[in-house]
């Protein structure tokens, strides 16, 4: 008798749709993420008061009777994300090009067409690149010392630390990549399209621009408040804040009340 | 229409891959304008009154079957519907589609691309009974809308102009390209074709497919039809990762 | 040398040459399609009003069906059509829709309700049938008595072939593309295939076939301007015409279109003066009243392209670079108008004039659009007197369309020529072998071999663009639309001239490979053969027919002229072919010749249409009882594949 072999119906692997969807989740996160991290950062620019609020909400104070918090939160928080970073880079780096032959090939059509949102991949590519070692280094530090986020440990960090140019670097990377990478998700997945997908694109992209240069603006002066306070506690490295303004500002509530 | 006649410059890019010892060049040639010149216009006179072995391709010369799509300065479009009106400084660069094999000078092979990208994503309607269908009677219905729209995405001529403009398809050449992921989306909304989805994500669910595209938009931005790849690509991402 | 053998091969991949490459390969022969550039780019592409077939579904086309578009055709052609291939046609063109729907273009479908339409300049509304709703729609086409040319929006050739090569692509029918047929080989009257050049590397092919079908299209490109492809030349008819053997029939047949755009020669739809547009002369005054009072700028396409060009050689024609024009001036529309319904001639006059229609006036003149002649054919597409070349599509005088095609027929003709001589062609692959040395083949191949050989050493000759430019006026001033006997014989004169001069091209780049002037040079001296068998075939049709008009012979003559022009060229070294003549059977027509309704009816009667006349009358009288089927079998029982027999359905009347 014959033998036959019955072949079964091989299922193309989903693999690629749920690595595509994985990138774009991670991607999201991370730019709602920074987003809402550099807001928090730049509450330094209202005073170390703010700034400290801030980092005392964070490490969820508030549910702490002493007022100092469980900096264990901010490592779970840090994980978190250092797991989301790197599954994203990893994810991403699959599509930078791979070989010399094909950076040239890339660099050569970008130089024959000179195409905006081609221009703007490169950008995210070579931010992206960066990111992976300069992002690294600063969740790696937050990951380490998470109990170290206050003004004054902040500020010695930026200033004492030598920190201020890896975070000048960071911060016009994850600016410009995040900013890239929210408007391309909206184009790759065709979310807030509208009526008219052109116009809203060129919407998109202007939103885009504006919310890229709030940031970048934010960043840059909180950035800068931080290295006068470095400056100005250069002597004192080390020394923590004390919630000293932050009791004025309680008093301040309560005879307001 | 008396415009003061003007010297346009054609910088040309030079080529004949079938003539040993050639070398990639450009060569400049001038050409006196006329009112309405095209592109077309221009290249004809330069072949035949300087250079008969300029080889390039048109066939309609009136935008409307593709043959004609090279880089026009820097931008890939129809050459036979570009006036040389549009260059203020009358300087003209042309360049052959990159991203295809050179026949010669400004002259590509886009046929034996677009007849694979077919056969890859088999570009016909799928339906086991068609040869039952008796053709004496009523044709099936459709709706209008539907008939309309199919035709919104069926008006790509294979001109090229989105796989040159694609940086991915560039570096990867097995990735499908825009005019593919367009004639895919053609189909998948024709009630006609039977195919489902996961007959679709056979074909493009993959990083050569539909995931490989990086959202570079330049399929968008140079297409000569104007057709919708931004929606059609989303569309055809958000069809394709929903399937299980 | 090399040589490709195949059962079915078919030159040329427009809509006809794929279409029988789809019949000859689903009847299972090996097949094997040639052309000059990918498939798809082939001019049928450019077809953008519609293809008729009378389905009827449409309001406006309530009452149509296959009786009442044979008596369009046949009117249309000015009764110098083919009646049996005409009524093959009307009744196979509504399959032929309904199967490329089946295979993908998206028509346009009616949507049931009112809507709005602009009827002679004035806004109508109509109201489509409920049950209509979703079938294949229509829209209103000249010299139809309904509404019969469906269509995809502006883009109906484009779909059309789009489907079709589709189509061919999934039954895995090889196109070879940038090769050009240059010969045909054929022994004792039987074609075996073709002498075929790769235009990129320049080599030389034999490819050997049971059957050769030519669909290659129209020779629109001997004249100076034309609405056609730049690779409409021709050629396809020319190496039919080479073999000495083939004839080709109504070469005189030229049509001309009023309103193409200056210098490119772009078409703009008729629809412009449809709607309301008006011509106007270099002082801006509108001249069609003066000369047609009645229809005006709306008279037939052929009258007014006359009337246009009398005007211009009155010297009232807009001097120009590229010679004298005409405007059309459609700024009367209104921005709303042209954006909405004339969007095409709005992006054409941007893209290719820089203007805005809606402002300025558009350069216009009559144009060369269409090539009524060409390999002529009988009723199964097979020459007449060169056994196994068949031909489809506008290369062949299958002659449907006599002396005036009407609009939305040849795109259908190219389809339904497809199917029917698709079934031919696989009939005579299943009957016949190849039976040709290869002695044979190897002196074809080597007499092309020379040919280019020659060219390419000759140092010192004629430029192969000046002669073909020097044609292409030739033909434009001389046999274009309006044709007279000075005119014609100097023509015919200076065209033999250019012939001799062919003979003695010499190029500047001499190379064998991919090269644009030895292409040329390949081609116009063939070009120039056909230029002469048009002009000569003009010279001597002492009458006018529909598109051929003789300023010196203004009637239509059917007592002399009742006949079909048939052209050969038997001495390659003889000046001019040799032209015979074929008579029409005015006792066999369906529809016996009357008046097709412009003008003064002038026209000389043939002895027998009277006779003609009184028979049907006769036969409709003695059938009282036969419906429209039995009584077209009485006058006119024709042959057609069995596949395309049956009755086609209407909506509100079945099979009736
Ligand atoms: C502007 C314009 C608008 C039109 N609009 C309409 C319309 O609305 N309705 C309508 O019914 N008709 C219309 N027509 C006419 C109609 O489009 C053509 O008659 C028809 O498409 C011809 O089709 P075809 O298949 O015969 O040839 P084509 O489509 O011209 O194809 C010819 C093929 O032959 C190949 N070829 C040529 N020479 C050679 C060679 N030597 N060797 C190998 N291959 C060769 C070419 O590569 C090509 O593939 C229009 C024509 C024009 C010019
Ligand atoms: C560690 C370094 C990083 C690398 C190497 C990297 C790399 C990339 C690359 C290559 C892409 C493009 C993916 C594509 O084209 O499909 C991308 C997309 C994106 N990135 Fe990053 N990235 C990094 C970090 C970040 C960070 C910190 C953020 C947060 C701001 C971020 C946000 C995004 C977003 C929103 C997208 C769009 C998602 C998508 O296209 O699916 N990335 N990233
Ligand atoms: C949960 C994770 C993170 C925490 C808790 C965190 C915390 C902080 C803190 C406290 C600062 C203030 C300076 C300091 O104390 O050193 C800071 C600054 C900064 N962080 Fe993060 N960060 C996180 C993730 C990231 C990531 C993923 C990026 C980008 C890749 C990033 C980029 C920056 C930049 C650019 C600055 C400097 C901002 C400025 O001064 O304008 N951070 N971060
Ligand atoms: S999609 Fe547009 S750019 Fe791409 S081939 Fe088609 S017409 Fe050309
Ligand atoms: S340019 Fe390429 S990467 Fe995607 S969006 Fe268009 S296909
Ligand atoms: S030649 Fe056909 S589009 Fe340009």
């Amino acid at each position: 008798m014959e033998s036959y072999i019955i072949e079964s119906n091989k299922k193309k692997s989903r693999l690629p749709a749920r690595l595509d969807l994985a990138q774009s989740g991670t991607g999201l996160i991370l730019g709602l993420f920074m987003w809402v991290h550099m807001l928090l950062v730049g509450s330094i620019i209202f005073g170390k008061a703010a700034f400290n609020f801030v980092a005392k909400t964070m490490e969820l104070a508030f549910l702490s009777d002493t007022g100092h918090g469980y900096p264990i939160a901010v490592f779970f928080a840090v994980s978190t994300i250092f797991t989301l970073f790197i599954i994203h880079a990893l994810l991403g780096m699959r599509k930078f090009p791979i070989n010399w032959k094909q950076h040239r090939i890339m660099r050569d059509q970008m130089q024959m067409m000179n195409h905006t949102d081609t221009n703007l991949w490169y950008i995210q590519a070579v931010t992206g690149f960066i990111m992976f070692f300069a992002g690294s280094v600063h969740l790696y530090i937050m990951l380490t010392n998470p109990a170290s986020i206050g003004p004054y440990m902040s500020a010695d960090r930026v200033v004492s630390g030598n920190m201020w140019p890896l975070y000048l670097i960071l911060l016009i990377c994850v600016e410009l990549h995040g900013g890239i990478g929210l408007y391309r998700l909206c184009m790759k997945w065709g979310w807030f399209t509208g009526k008219d997908a052109r116009k809203s694109r060129e919407k998109l992209k202007k939103l885009k621009n504006r919310l890229t240069i709030f940031f970048l603006t934010l960043g840059i002066l909180a950035l800068l408040v931080f290295v006068v306070i470095g400056i100005k506690h250069r002597d004192k490295v080390g020394e923590k804040y004390e919630k000293l303004s932050a009791v004025v500002e309680q008093v301040d509530i309560k005879e307001r009340v | 229409m008396s415009e003061q006649e003007r010297i346009l410059k054609f910088q040309i890019f030079r080529y004949n891959p079938q003539r040993k010892g050639d070398k990639p060049r450009m060569v400049t040639y001038e050409v006196t304008e006329a009112p309405g010149m095209t592109i077309f216009i221009a290249l004809n006179d330069i072949r035949e009154k300087q250079d008969p072995s300029l080889q390039f391709d048109f066939v309609c010369r009136a935008g409307i079957c593709g043959s004609c799509a090279m880089v026009v300065n820097g931008r890939p479009d129809l050459a036979c519907r570009t006036l040389t009106s549009k260059f203020e400084d009358g300087e003209i660069k042309l360049l052959p589609l990159p991203g295809f094999e050179l026949i010669g000078d400004l002259s590509v092979n886009t046929g034996n691309f677009f007849r694979a990208m077919s056969e890859r994503i088999e570009s016909w309607i799928h339906d086991q009974y068609a040869d039952e269908v008796n053709y004496d009677q009523l044709e099936e219905r459709m709706d209008p809308d539907v008939a309309d729209e199919i035709y919104e995405l069926e008006r790509c001529v294979e001109c090229g102009a989105c796989i040159s403009a694609c940086a991915t398809k560039r570096m990867r050449d097995d990735f499908l390209g825009a005019a593919g992921f367009m004639r895919l989306a053609r189909f998948a909304i024709d009630p006609r074709d039977k195919r489902s989805d996961e007959e679709f994500y056979d074909v493009i669910g993959d990083d050569d497919g539909v995931f490989g595209c990086m959202t570079l938009l330049g399929c968008e931005d140079y297409c000569p039809k104007d057709l919708p790849h931004q929606t059609q690509i989303a569309y055809l991402r958000k069809k394709m990762a929903m399937v299980r | 040398m090399k040589v490709i053998y195949t059962d079915s091969l078919i030159i040329g991949g427009g809509l006809a040459g794929l279409r029988v490459a789809i019949a000859s390969m689903q009847r299972g022969f090996d097949t094997i399609v040639l052309s000059l550039i990918p498939a798809k780019r082939s001019h049928s592409a450019a077809a953008q009003g519609g293809m008729q077939a009378s389905l009827g579904a449409c309001i406006k086309g309530d009452g149509d069906d296959e009786d009442v578009h044979f008596a369009d055709t046949v009117k249309g052609s000015d009764w110098g059509c083919d009646q049996d291939v005409a009524r093959m046609f009307v009744n196979t063109a509504p399959k032929a829709i309904r199967q490329l729907s089946a295979w993908g273009v998206p028509w346009s479908r009616v949507r049931k309700g009112d809507r709005d339409v602009i009827i002679n300049g004035k806004k109508v509304t109509i109201t489509e049938k409920d049950e209509a709703h979703g079938l294949i729609s229509a829209r209103d086409f000249g010299g139809t008595k309904k509404w019969r040319t469906c269509f995809t929006s502006d883009g109906t050739g484009h779909t059309m072939l789009y489907a079709m090569d589709n189509k061919a692509i999934q039954l895995g029918i090889p196109v070879h593309e940038r090769k050009e047929a240059i010969a045909l080989i054929h022994e004792d009257g039987v074609c075996y295939g073709a002498v075929v050049r790769d235009l990129v590397t320049g080599e030389l092919i034999a490819y050997i076939a049971k059957a050769t079908t030519i669909a290659t299209g129209g020779y629109g490109r001997l004249y100076s301007v034309s609405t056609n492809a730049v690779i409409s030349e021709g050629i396809g008819t020319a190496i039919a015409l080479e073999t000495g053997v083939a004839t080709l029939g109504n070469m005189e047949a030229v049509q001309f279109h009023p309103t193409a755009i200056v210098p490119v020669g772009i078409l703009t739809t008729e629809g412009c003066r449809g709607d309301g547009g008006l011509l106007l002369d270099k002082d801006g005054y509108r001249f069609m009243p003066d000369y047609e009072p009645e229809k005006k700028e709306l008279a037939s396409r052929d009258v007014v392209s006359r009337r246009m060009t009398e005007h211009m050689r009155k010297g009232k024609g807009v001097e120009s670079r590229y010679g004298d024009h005409l405007w059309l001036d459609i700024t009367l529309l209104g921005r709303e108008h042209i954006e909405k319904n004339l969007r095409e001639v709005k992006e054409i006059c941007e893209y290719f004039l820089g203007i805005d229609p809606v402002k300025e006036y558009i350069p216009v003149r009559p144009t060369q659009h269409y090539s009524m002649g060409g390999i002529r054919t009988n009723a199964t597409g097979e020459s007449p007197t060169l056994k196994g070349l068949f031909s489809a599509g506008e290369a062949a005088c299958w002659d449907m369309h006599g002396f005036n095609r009407l609009g939305g027929n040849s795109v259908a003709e190219t389809v339904v020529a497809g199917m029917i001589v698709g079934e031919y062609v696989a009939d005579y692959c299943a009957g016949n072998t190849i039976s040709i040395g290869t002695s044979t083949i190897e002196h074809f191949v080597r007499t092309e071999e020379k040919k280019i050989s020659d060219l390419l050493t000759r140092t010192y000759g004629e430029n192969p663009f000046e002669l073909k430019k020097e044609m292409q006026e030739i033909m434009m001033d001389k046999v274009g639309i309006f044709r007279n006997g000075p005119d014609l014989e100097q023509a015919v004169e200076e065209l033999k001239v250019l012939n001799q001069r062919a003979r003695k091209i010499a190029l500047r780049n001499r190379i064998s490979s991919s090269n644009p002037e030895l292409v040329e040079a390949i081609r116009v001296p063939k070009m120039i053969k056909m230029a002469q068998c048009v002009a000569y075939g003009a010279l001597l049709r002492t009458e006018s027919r529909g598109a051929h008009a003789r300023e010196d012979y203004p009637e239509r003559n059917d007592r002399d002229w009742l006949k079909r022009t048939l052209t050969t060229w038997k001495d390659e070294q003889a000046d001019l072919p040799e032209v015979t003549y074929e008579d029409l059977d005015v006792m066999k027509m369906e529809m016996p010749p009357g008046s097709r309704g412009y003008g003064v009816d002038n026209t000389v009667h043939h002895p027998d249409t009277a006779k003609r006349e009184q028979e049907v009358e006769e036969i409709k009288a003695n059938n009282p009882g036969a419906d429209r089927y039995e009584m077209q079998e009485l006058l006119n029982p024709i042959n057609i594949p069995e596949k395309f027999k049956g009755k086609n359905e209407r909506i509100g009347r079945g099979f009736k």
